[in-house]
């Protein structure tokens, strides 16, 4: 597997030093650029597999600049903010970043970022559909996985934890499929550092609670001995 | 009508000033008309009657003087009127003259000069107005001649439709004043409202109108706006600006901890205070920038957001209830929303070291169903003189509050400027003041109305 390549965009001479040798000791190519201009020449030059892109770039609204890059291509992108606005996030995500990420962030956050945002963005490669910015619709709700956002069919936004957030794409991602306890008390480790028996039965019981709010049942079963099974047909696109 | 509430409304403000003033000048000036038209008139209708009467009594004097004794009193009874009756006696004393009348009996001696002979005596009766004249006249025999003279009705009566004449116009030109005078003032009320707003909104120049000392005073007020708002804006500019560029070179400074080699300890200290520098930060960047106030309101269900703040905090660890209803859907602008009730959890966990939200759906009378969100602790509350004080941006309570304080001071700073872009409110008690008992702990109050229609939320504030 070759090296993949990421473009980084930062105007700020050692900042874009710091940031590339932080994604070069993690085995990336960078190419780096400090304008919009020679952000396209480096486009055109080889192929990027991702763009990390600072906002504030002068010259250039990083959100122009975005969109721009969308309508070019489908590069993914993460966003590097000095605003760490909810609604700058929100922007950028909309106008089609993959991620954002606010200043000042560790060299771990970043590669993480980096990481998630191209195993989406490669478990895509063949598939028509662009799934990097999805959604999945079951018996009226609505799941928007870049904004990691849940709606009841009456539209409302239902506010979910990260781990309850991570627990739902994980019975979407297994409809009607019994999932083990094994995994699920996995990714309960991973987010809250705490992987006993109960943990998942509370999270999968929070869970519950949010989806029977609007009436109706909540379609998660308890299979005995084994797990749970997310038992609701999911819609994707 | 207009005045009146007018009056009403203003109290004893400018308004109400000028129209008493101008109440005292019309009164005064009525007063004095009154009095000077009524003399007037009296001299001219006395003028009438003393004519009449001064005639009455030449002719009566000389009737009875050519009548024979035995003849008067038959003769009194045929000359009476209904106003002037006599009445004739052999002798007696003259009757005592009434100085009061003395200008009577001058003016009626100046008529009719040949009764000067006659020892005219005038007295009143009664009334000095309404009463009759009474008198008496000496005939050439020294028998004497006593008369009564009735005055007429019609100086009462006249006086009565006089007097609506003389307050009507009076009357009319109150009004009219008062509206001329509202007119007049009303760029001054319109000053008063803006004066109020100034520095809370967008700059608005008050239109200069009204004379000239208004003009001016607007026209000095508009330039003092002004100055105000350039100079909030400045403070906004220069804040954001720090906050903006203190961010890369913060970013710099944690990148460049990963690559030096260091003790471990001194690494993790210096991360926590970049982390902090970071903190202080985004809390600055969020207080100017009015996080998500400018993004639209959705609809979002107030109970799973609470429930999910108060599980996050549990999941770290914390001591944090929720009690309340399992959904409660609402139209609020989200993420403004979410940081103030983050906020206040956030504080009551860390100065009371617990947190209980109790969310309730009122339903109030009139001005239609409310949410109700209490966030408690049971740490040590605040000093009560101090509670006004922490909603200020930039205040913090240290000492009173016993432990180090994080951040800025604007936690609540932001919790109020997001309440009250919902149209909210917000209160902040000691738990001992509001149940009456000695409770410790601080209680956050927040009351939004509970928009459930998506029109009617588009322009709200």
């Amino acid at each position: 597997m070759t090296a993949q390549t990421i473009l980084l965009v930062e105007d700020d001479p050692s900042l874009r030093l710091l940031t590339a040798r932080a994604m070069q000791e993690h085995g990336y190519r960078v190419r780096s650029a400090a304008t919009a201009p020679e952000m396209w020449i480096a486009m055109e030059n080889e192929k990027v597999d991702l763009v990390v892109l600072d906002i504030m770039l002068p010259g250039t609204n990083g959100i122009d600049l975005c969109r721009q890059i969308r309508r070019e291509s489908d590069v993914p992108i993460i966003f590097i903010s000095a605003r760490a606005s909810e609604a700058d996030r929100v922007l950028g995500l909309e106008l089609g970043a993959d991620d954002y990420l606010a200043k000042p962030f560790s060299s771990r956050e970043l590669i993480a970022r980096i990481r998630a945002v191209l195993r989406r963005g490669g478990a895509i490669d063949g598939r028509e559909e662009d799934s990097r910015r999805n959604e999945a619709r079951f018996e009226g709700w609505t799941v928007n996985f870049s904004r990691r956002e849940l709606r009841s069919p009456t539209g409302a936004i239902i506010d979910l934890t990260g781990a309850e957030f991570d627990l739902l794409a994980t019975f979407i991602g297994q409809p009607q499929r019994v999932i083990g306890r094994e995994r699920l008390i996995e990714l309960t480790r991973t987010r809250l550092g705490d992987s006993s028996d109960r943990s998942i039965d509370v999270l999968v019981s929070r869970l519950r609670r949010k989806l029977a709010a609007a009436g109706g049942n909540p379609p998660i079963t308890t299979v005995r001995g084994v797990g749970y099974m997310f038992n609701a047909e999911v819609l994707r696109g | 009508m207009i005045l009146k509430r007018t009056l009403g409304g203003v109290s004893l403000g400018l308004l109400g000033r000028i129209i008493l003033i101008l109440v005292a000048v019309m009164a005064t000036e009525f007063v004095t008309n009154t009095y000077l038209f009524d003399r007037a008139s009296q001299f001219a209708l006395q003028e009438d009657e003393v004519e009449r009467m001064a005639e009455h009594l030449v002719v009566a004097h000389r009737l009875f003087d050519q009548a024979a004794p035995q003849e008067r009193t038959p003769l009194a009874e045929q000359i009476r009127t209904e106003r002037f009756s006599v009445r004739w006696s052999p002798a007696g004393p003259p009757m005592a003259p009434s100085y009061e009348l003395n200008t009577l009996r001058t003016q009626i001696l100046e008529s009719e000069p040949e009764l000067v002979a006659t020892g005219l005596a005038l007295h009143v009766h009664g009334l000095p107005r309404g009463g009759p004249i009474e008198g008496s006249m000496t005939l050439t025999d020294g028998s004497r001649l006593s008369f009564s003279v009735s005055q007429g009705h019609g100086f009462w009566s006249l006086t009565y439709s006089r007097l609506i004449g003389l307050v009507a116009p009076t009357l009319v030109l109150l009004v009219l004043g008062g509206l001329l005078i509202r007119h007049t003032l009303r760029p001054l009320s319109v000053l008063m409202r803006e004066t109020g707003r100034v520095g809370t909104d967008e700059h608005r120049p008050v239109p200069e109108a009204g004379p000239s000392e208004i003009r001016k005073l607007i026209h000095a007020f508009n330039a003092m706006q002004l100055r105000i708002h350039r100079l909030i804006a400045l403070r906004t500019q220069a804040l954001a600006a720090v906050g903006h560029d203190l961010r890369t070179p913060l970013a710099r400074l944690k990148l460049r901890l990963e690559t030096i080699p260091m003790e471990e300890r001194a690494r993790a200290a210096m991360e926590r205070d970049v982390q902090e520098m970071d903190d202080l930060l985004r809390s600055l960047q969020v207080y100017l920038g009015g996080e998500g106030r400018t993004m639209p309101p959705e609809r979002i269900d107030l109970a799973a957001m609470a429930m999910t703040l108060i599980d996050t905090a549990r999941d770290e660890g914390k001591d944090a209830v929720y009690d309340g209803p399992e959904t409660l859907e609402m139209i609020v602008r989200p993420v403004a929303v979410r940081r103030a009730l983050a906020n206040l959890i956030d504080n009551a966990l860390h100065y009371g070291g617990n947190a209980r939200l109790v969310l309730r759906r009122l339903e109030e009378g009139g001005q239609g169903p409310v949410a109700q969100i209490a966030i408690e602790d049971d740490g040590p509350g605040i000093a009560p003189d101090r509670i006004e004080e922490v909603l200020q941006p930039f205040v913090r309570l240290d000492s009173a509050r016993g432990r180090n304080t994080r951040g800025m001071g604007l936690g609540l700073a932001i919790v109020a400027d997001a309440v009250r872009a919902e149209g909210g409110t917000l209160e902040l008690a000691n738990k001992a003041s509001a149940t009456g008992e000695g409770g410790k702990g601080l209680r956050a109050l927040i009351r939004l109305p509970i928009v459930e229609k998506d029109p009617a939320r588009a322009e709200r504030s």
